[in-house]
């Protein structure tokens, strides 16, 4: 979307990628790392930064994985893409 | 009548934009009564469906579908629907009003796209879609507020209902009467935050069954034992229809052109003209009419699997596996569609969001051992290896679907690193939630689809049919016409056989002579045609109907020096040429429609003609070298 990201911080170094996600946990995401066309669309999709994220299951071999947003979008994202979204756990 | 219409004779244009499965389809045939045409805007390479309506006050509009998009501001391809959607509103006719249409379950998700709209100047008005679901989940929308807030005209319908027509046609109406707007960039406010905004909960104990059941479906159709069980049969359910349940209409279609054929022959004498007539004119319009019923049944099976939000779970139990291909889930219902007729599985790869994927998908559904190639297959079978028994026939058919399977999906992966690089779209698709699909839009989508193919492929086919006539009957000039003339002579004299002649240089590493050239050749028009070319050239009639003395012809035909013309090598390479060819002028009309220019299918005849070559070359030299040259 439209909305200017907030400055490019660095991540944590210690956020995880939603990738080490099993199916159950929940989160934050923090960091959408992809170059940034591909990343606006992402986020137009709904995967935005700041957005609560819980992984519901995996496909076949844990891939794709099957998220739901707290916006209520549901999306399946390959794991080579969940890699490089940065989450936070939710404690 | 107005100033504005003497001076602007053209209708104003609407634009419907949203996100997809939105409910933008749903609205757009609720207000144009389903009759929509696909407009001809330049630089757009997607159908884009256009229709009228009329709308009080301002008289007829011209209402323009545009491709389901999330982002305006965000393209990251050129041949995405975003791209064209983009490419529509920034380039095309001018637009005096648009319409974003939104999922008011998912309210949030759509109106980061209405920011982006926003953010461009002009009329704009939203319609906020499926309150009916909205209201069995336990949720009010404020229009009042919504509209107050995003500054824009709102209405709230339930597509649905025929009332919403009414509702829809009076806002726009009083939307085209208000001023165009200024731009804003920066709406004050966040698409999720406003949404919690104007959505009141007042949940009872059904409404939060009611949130759940995407949910619960899930939990079968995604189940990690029962949803593939699922996906089989359903996959199953569509191919088998478009198998069993199009065949014996094509059938009826055929029965009806050949006797139309009859009636023609009977009314013309016999010579040039009504061979030309029967055999080239109504021959090629056979063969589109022969298409339209698996066009028609898999158009309606697609929509249903699309509109019940069922294709994503598809996809998504299967996008690990194309993604070694290169492709994604989406691929999956065009590919294996592939195996009963390419001309649909190439229409159907509309499905696949990611341009690229689509374009891969196209290039290799002509590998997959559609059902033309059976006769063929058969054909070869019996003539090359008479002794062997239905076990080996059975797994010499198994080797050539499985052959043509594993090209297909090796020939994607090349592809996907080579000439079609790059991601297109993120590796991410939506996961809908699961609606009843509306039987209106259903059966408006099968007849969409079948028009398509008419307008756009059946004018190509009926012209190459013309030309393969002219290739097969008219001589090659100054041939030497016998006083006994018959069908073969005839043949041996034609354009066709003199091109398999000069062919013969290339096709001699292949075992090929110029008869099988000419067969070749022949079966470009349909690949079952290459038992009936080689049937006049042996002089035997009804090859189609009746194999089995083409067979033995071709097993006695001997060389000079006594050796089979035929030997068991030369039959096991033209298998391995058939199951790579594109040996079909109906697949290529339609990659050229679809893919809207003369380049892809120059292209899919030069990678499969090139790969068929080699791979024939291979099996001819393994098994001349075996003994069996």
């Amino acid at each position: 979307m439209a909305v200017p990201v907030p400055a490019p911080s660095p991540p944590a170094p210690a956020a995880p990628s939603l990738d080490t996600f099993k199916p159950g946990d929940a989160g934050t995401i923090v960091a959408i790392e992809v170059e940034p066309a591909e990343a606006g669309l992402i986020r137009a999709m709904g995967l935005e930064e700041g957005e609560s994220v819980s992984l519901l299951r995996t496909g076949m071999g844990g891939d794709p994985l099957h998220v739901r947003l707290g916006s209520g979008g549901e999306f399946a994202l390959a794991r080579p893409l969940a890699r490089m979204v940065r989450v936070q756990r939710a404690p | 009548m107005t100033l504005e219409a003497v001076n602007a004779p053209q209708a104003p244009v609407v634009a419907l934009v949203g996100r997809p499965n939105a409910g933008k389809s749903a609205l757009y045939n609720r207000l144009t009564g389903g009759a929509a045409r696909v407009g001809n805007f330049p630089g757009i390479t997607v159908d884009v469906l256009e229709g009228t309506a009329e709308v009080p006050g301002a008289g007829a509009v011209k209402l323009v579908d545009l491709p389901g998009v999330y982002s305006l501001e965000a393209t990251v391809d050129t041949g995405t629907d975003e791209a064209m959607a983009r490419k529509f509103l920034d380039a095309g006719m001018p637009v005096a009003l648009v319409v974003q249409v939104l999922d008011g379950t998912r309210l949030g998700l759509g109106l980061r796209l209405t920011r982006e709209l926003l953010a461009r100047s002009g009329r704009l008005m939203l319609v906020v879609s499926q309150v009916d679901v909205l209201e069995a989940e336990g949720r009010r929308l404020d229009a009042a507020k919504l509209s107050q807030r995003a500054g824009v005209k709102v209405v709230v319908v339930n597509s649905r209902d025929p009332a919403s027509r009414e509702v829809v046609l009076k806002a726009l109406s009083e939307a085209l009467a208000l001023p165009p707007r200024a731009a804003d960039p920066r709406p004050g406010w966040n698409a999720d935050a406003l949404a919690a905004e104007v959505l009141t909960e007042r949940a009872s104990p059904e409404a939060l069954e009611r949130r759940r059941l995407t949910e619960r479906v899930d939990g079968v159709l995604l189940h990690p034992v029962i949803g593939p069980a699922t996906f089989v049969g359903i996959m199953t359910a569509v191919f088998s229809a478009v198998f069993y349940v199009a065949a014996p209409l094509t059938d009826l279609l055929n029965a009806g052109v050949e006797w139309l054929g009859r009636g023609v022959g009977a009314v013309l004498a016999e010579g040039p003209l009504r061979s030309l007539v029967v055999d080239g004119v109504l021959a090629g319009a056979g063969t589109v009419l022969g298409f339209m019923p698996q066009i028609v049944v898999l158009g309606v099976a697609i929509e249903l699997l699309e509109a019940s939000g069922y294709l994503a779970r598809g996809a998504f139990l299967v996008d690990r596996l194309l993604r070694v291909a290169g492709l994604g889930g989406r691929s999956f219902v065009p590919l294996l569609m592939g195996h009963a007729c390419a001309v649909p599985a190439i229409m159907a790869t509309r499905i696949v969001r990611n341009p690229r994927e689509r374009l891969v998908t196209m290039l290799v559904v002509p590998l997959m051992a559609c059902s033309a190639r059976v006769p063929t297959y058969a054909l070869l079978i019996s003539a090359f290896f008479p002794a062997e028994g239905a076990l080996f026939r059975a797994l010499v058919f198994m080797a050539l679907y499985a052959l043509g399977a594993l090209f297909a999906l090796v020939a994607g992966a090349l592809l996907r690193r080579t000439v079609v690089r790059g991601q297109g779209l993120p590796m991410v698709l939506e996961m809908p939630a699961y609606r009843s699909p509306e039987p209106g839009a259903t059966s408006r989508a099968a007849v969409r689809s079948a028009r398509a193919f008419l307008s756009g492929v059946g004018r190509t086919i009926v012209v190459a049919s013309v030309v393969l006539w002219g290739l097969l009957n008219v001589s090659w000039p100054g041939a030497a016409v016998p006083a006994q003339d018959t069908p073969t002579a005839a043949l041996e004299r034609s354009i066709a056989a003199e091109v398999g002649r000069m062919l013969e240089p290339v096709t001699r590493p292949l075992g090929f002579d110029w008869r099988i050239n000419v067969g070749l050749i022949g079966s470009f028009g349909a690949r079952e045609l290459m038992v009936g070319t080689l049937g006049v050239i042996y002089g035997v009639e009804n090859a189609q109907d009746e194999p089995q003395p083409l067979a033995e012809r071709l097993g006695r035909a001997r060389r000079g020096d006594g050796r089979p013309t035929y030997p068991v090598a030369t039959g096991l390479s033209l298998m391995a040429f058939f199951v790579v060819a594109c040996q079909c002028m109906s697949t290529l009309a339609v990659i050229r429609r679809e893919t809207r220019s003369w380049t892809w299918p120059a292209f899919t005849v030069g990678y499969t003609y090139g790969l068929a070559w080699l791979l024939a070359w291979g099996v001819y030299r393994v098994a001349a070298a075996a003994g069996l040259g």
